[in-house]
């Protein structure tokens, strides 16, 4: 995105930034992890874990910063600029829940079913919990849904859900752009059951199932 | 023949990509009652193949049951293709005009879909409100990128008085041009009031 951004936020706060682990980072930090897990989750088929203590951080930050701006008089040459900055990160933060609300609609099934799975194996969650809480209701809503539509069907093809039968999945293998953070080493490529080691920096053209492991750690972002 | 009405059904939906045409409420019972029929029949038909298998040389019935329960699959399908795309279609327009939709939409809509959608709506506005601690945050406006804080736009419809989050109060006039911040005007361009000018 754009550098100013960093900077200017810097500038307006720098003190209480900080993550559950009580990391302590700068808001340029804060921003740019934001923006990485914002192309991830854009180019990524599945969903990915969520990063709810950034966002929380941010828009905290935004409505900190609004609310000093609202002591500046109107036409004050810095309101609008900041003004910017506040809306290009609003942009970031809304199209980032965005795409994993579009995300959890389109495979509401699959997504609560790993949920499940992860929940019953005391893994962390992949949804933050109000999304856990939309998947569900948008699962019951649609399950309602397709059990008005189909009333007055008989009783077996009702009580079957047969909707629930071909649930909709992401496209794992999908290919996706991905470039490494840090030197790693033996990537296997599946099919050909073939190994490749990703200099720091380079970036290569992927199926997605390959590397999903190494974005949850952090070792390569989508581009 | 099997099937026929369901394949119109689909037509329907493939013509009318992006949009609500009326819910097919004639149609959609025909493919009901076509599926129960065939349910029925296969029901009748499994008892007399368990006879005819005892008296070993009747008729077989098996091939028969098969092509009909293929026609109840695939019917259902149909079924379930037709309501699942109308309510996409229908959760992007939640997102295109807000809770409340324009009257020639909901006419369009079956009571079931109503239901769903006023549903959705709620869900939704939970889950915004739940966002940030200090009242949420509103993801059905920043569809795009900012690229400049004022945009320039021109009102295509008699409005009347506009109050801004400042305070002052515009008249949105037709054909009359503004100036404005583009986060206040975002929702009036969608909703056809305004253009936007892009010079």
């Amino acid at each position: 995105m754009n550098e100013s951004e960093e900077i200017n936020i810097s500038n307006e706060v720098n003190s209480d930034e900080s993550d559950s682990d009580e990391l302590i980072l700068t808001a340029a930090q804060v921003i740019q992890i934001m923006e990485e897990a914002w192309s991830n989750e854009k180019f990524a088929p599945e969903i990915l874990p969520h990063k709810y203590e950034i966002v929380e951080c941010i828009l905290g930050q935004i409505s900190h910063v609004e609310e000093n701006l609202s002591n500046l008089i109107n036409d004050d040459l810095r309101r609008s600029i900041h003004q910017m900055e506040l809306d290009r990160l609003r942009y970031l933060v809304s199209s980032y829940l965005r795409t994993r609300l579009e995300k959890i609609e389109a495979f509401v099934c699959c997504i609560l079913k790993e949920e499940d799975e992860r929940a019953s194996r005391n893994k962390l969650s992949y949804l933050s919990p109000s999304e856990l809480e939309f998947a569900k209701a948008y699962r019951d809503g649609l399950d309602q849904h397709f059990t008005d539509t189909l009333k007055l069907l008989p009783a077996e093809i009702l009580n079957n859900k047969i909707w629930q039968n071909e649930i909709i999945t992401p496209n794992l293998d999908a290919f996706v752009f991905a470039k490494a953070k840090s030197q790693i080493e033996g990537v296997m490529i599946e099919r050909d059951e073939e190994f490749v080691d990703l200099e720091k920096g380079s970036q290569v053209i992927i199926s997605y199932s390959n590397i999903s492991n190494l974005i949850t750690n952090d070792k390569v972002s989508l581009i | 023949m099997f099937g026929d009405s369901a394949y119109t059904l689909i037509k329907e939906l493939d013509r009318n990509p992006g949009t609500l045409p009326p819910y097919n409420n004639e149609l959609v019972g025909e493919v009901k009652k076509e599926i129960c029929h065939l349910v029925q029949q296969n029901h009748a038909d499994s008892m007399a193949n368990d006879e005819s298998i005892l008296g070993e040389n009747g008729t077989n019935y098996f091939p028969t049951i098969r092509a009909r329960h293929a026609g109840v699959q695939r019917n259902l399908r149909c079924l379930l293709a037709y309501h699942y795309n109308r309510v996409k279609c229908l959760r992007t327009m939640r997102w295109e005009f807000g809770s409340i939709l324009p009257p020639d939409i909901k006419a369009n809509l079956s009571s079931i879909e109503t239901n769903w959608f006023s549903k959705y709506s709620s869900m939704l506005a939970k889950y915004m409100r739940s966002i940030s601690e200090d009242g949420g945050l509103n993801l059905t406006v920043d569809l795009n990128p900012p690229k400049a804080l004022y945009i320039e736009v021109k009102c295509l419809v008699d409005y009347g008085q506009y109050e801004l989050s400042d305070g002052s109060v515009l008249l949105l006039k037709e054909n009359s041009r503004h100036f404005l911040p583009r986060n206040e005007c975002e929702d009036l361009i969608r909703q056809g009031v305004f253009q936007h000018i892009v010079t």
